[in-house]
């Protein structure tokens, strides 16, 4: 009788993490590099009680469900144009590499700005590196272009070229915070046809009417789920009630 | 239910992105206004299943993890500073820039602010001045019989006397330039501040070491396009509907498990 109850309840546990998944994609939605996530569920099963205690063959495992993984859907968000000379997305596959203190970190939002050294740096001013270290571009330096390779270049020469990586496994990316990815194994090089463009960023790559449909189908099911599990307590009080009715 | 607190941090942002965005449209008509943007970041992670854990005794591991986001924050709200159009207006003491550069201007507290609003006026004493009445560095007095006042691409200011034939060289305006310009701090009246992330100011004549030349009698307009801020606009909007619905959401959530105890 608790099964029914339990089982529910491990839909219902979940049910409110995806919400909770739901909820940061939503909030991300004007992130700028940022990539929406899925969570995937998978059946748990588990016997209802030891089989050895029982006689009966037909003892059924019971399924419960419990939240597998939280999956990155690492697909492309829209180009935003915004005219900044140092706004830099990534059309293909590939990430920026950024130099925080924990070490290396990956990126695809390439809202970037110059320090006051002339260092190429994100928005929360960790250095962005190239492939031989960090972008550094003369004070005196203007009109700074970004070609489709990532080489940066002022009318006064060459400044640099921003170094793109690509993963093997882009699975194994965990989420760092600002908008960064962290890797456990090395970063390989890119696809020479992926390309930079210059004044665009790359926008969100959630998609609202998902997630609100996503949303709906979640309060939903909740919502159903407590009407059951409300029903089956009903009929068992029913049960204790009819049950223990002593005839007079 | 962090769900709640999650589409709450969403708001938060889509605010203030609104309130970025009517600060833009504000200030559409404002002489050398820059435009800013709200840049957003994610929040931190909370890992339930880290990735990589060893899944079974032959070392099987779990290819990816089960990591919960806290939302949404914002990180700043860089200035685009890019050219705005220049707009003619016959004004003999309008000065556009085009190209690198801020004019140098003396507070009255002493503090040197930088502004690209070139739409000058004379004082009393005859000196080059804001419309605050603000004085531009290096000074620039006119003298009181000036016919025509000239001021060329390098920024060489020569007036006119009344019964010379002549011009007389006054001075020379002169820009100044920093790395970063976007890390300037804004403190109204249309004037910036040198910080420490904008760097040193260098200080140029127009039309050398990459500084921009100058254009008498034409104003620079705020680099604002009325149709992406009201696009963006919109998109701010809608999303902070949607965080709303998501809170709307876990409270139907929580109610429906609150109506489970009768």
């Amino acid at each position: 009788m608790e099964n029914a109850l339990l089982v529910g309840l491990s839909r219902q546990v979940t049910l409110r993490r995806e919400l909770d998944v739901i909820a940061n994609n939503l909030a991300n939605l004007g992130t700028s590099g940022f990539k929406g996530e899925n969570v995937l569920f998978e059946q748990f099963l588990a016997s209802g009680a030891r089989e050895d205690n029982f006689e009966s063959p037909l003892d059924r495992q019971i399924a419960f469900v419990i939240d597998r993984e939280t999956r990155t859907d690492l697909s492309q968000g829209a180009f935003e144009q915004t005219g900044s000379a140092l706004d830099v997305a990534i059309d293909g596959e590939g990430f920026f590499v950024i130099e925080t203190p924990q070490g290396d970190r990956y990126t695809r939002a390439g809202g970037f700005s110059i320090n006051a050294t002339g260092e190429l740096v994100t928005a929360a001013g960790y250095r962005v590196l190239g492939e031989a270290g960090p972008i550094v571009v003369d004070p005196n330096d203007t009109n700074i272009a970004i070609a489709r390779d990532g080489t940066i270049s002022t009318p006064a020469g060459e400044r640099g070229k921003i170094r793109l990586v690509r993963f093997e496994n882009p699975s194994q990316l965990t989420k760092f915070g600002d908008n960064l990815f962290s890797s456990e194994t090395p970063p390989n090089p890119i696809d020479p046809r992926t390309r930079v463009v210059q004044g665009s960023i790359e926008k969100s790559n959630v998609r609202p009417i998902l997630e609100i449909g996503r949303m709906i189908e979640v309060t939903r099911a909740y919502t159903t789920l407590a009407n059951l599990m409300s029903r089956s307590d009903e009929l068992r009080q029913a049960a204790i009630e009819r049950l223990a009715e002593v005839p007079a | 239910m962090r769900a709640l607190y999650t589409a709450a941090t969403g708001m938060m942002a889509q605010e203030l992105n609104v309130e970025v965005i009517s600060n833009n449209i504000a200030n559409m008509r404002t002489t050398g206004f820059k435009r800013q943007r709200a840049e957003f970041q994610d929040l931190l992670y909370q890992s339930l299943r880290r990735v990589g854990t060893v899944t079974s005794d032959q070392g099987t591991r779990l290819p990816v993890g089960l990591d919960i986001g806290a939302g949404v924050k914002v990180v700043g709200t860089p200035r685009i500073m890019t050219q705005g159009n220049v707009l003619q207006t016959e004004k003999q003491l309008d000065v556009a820039i085009r190209g690198e550069g801020l004019f140098r201007i003396q507070m009255p507290d002493g503090r040197i602010a930088y502004t690209r609003a070139g739409s000058f006026e004379i004082d009393a004493e005859g000196r080059l001045v804001t419309p605050e009445g603000f004085v531009v560095d290096p000074v620039i007095t006119i003298p009181q019989d000036a016919a025509s006042i000239t001021i060329n691409q390098q920024g060489v200011v020569q007036v006119q006397q009344t019964g010379q034939t002549a011009p007389t060289e006054l001075g020379q305006l002169q820009l100044a330039r920093f790395v970063n310009k976007s890390g300037l701090e804004p403190i109204g009246d249309n004037l910036f501040l040198e910080t420490a992330s904008s760097g040193a100011p260098q200080p140029g004549n127009p039309g050398t070491d990459g500084i921009g030349t100058l254009l008498q009698g034409h104003l620079e307009q705020a680099n604002v396009n009325p149709v992406t801020e009201v696009s963006d606009l919109i998109a701010a909007q809608r999303a902070y509907s949607m965080n709303a619905r998501v809170i709307t959401a876990a409270d139907e959530m929580l109610q429906a498990t609150a109506q489970m105890l009768r």
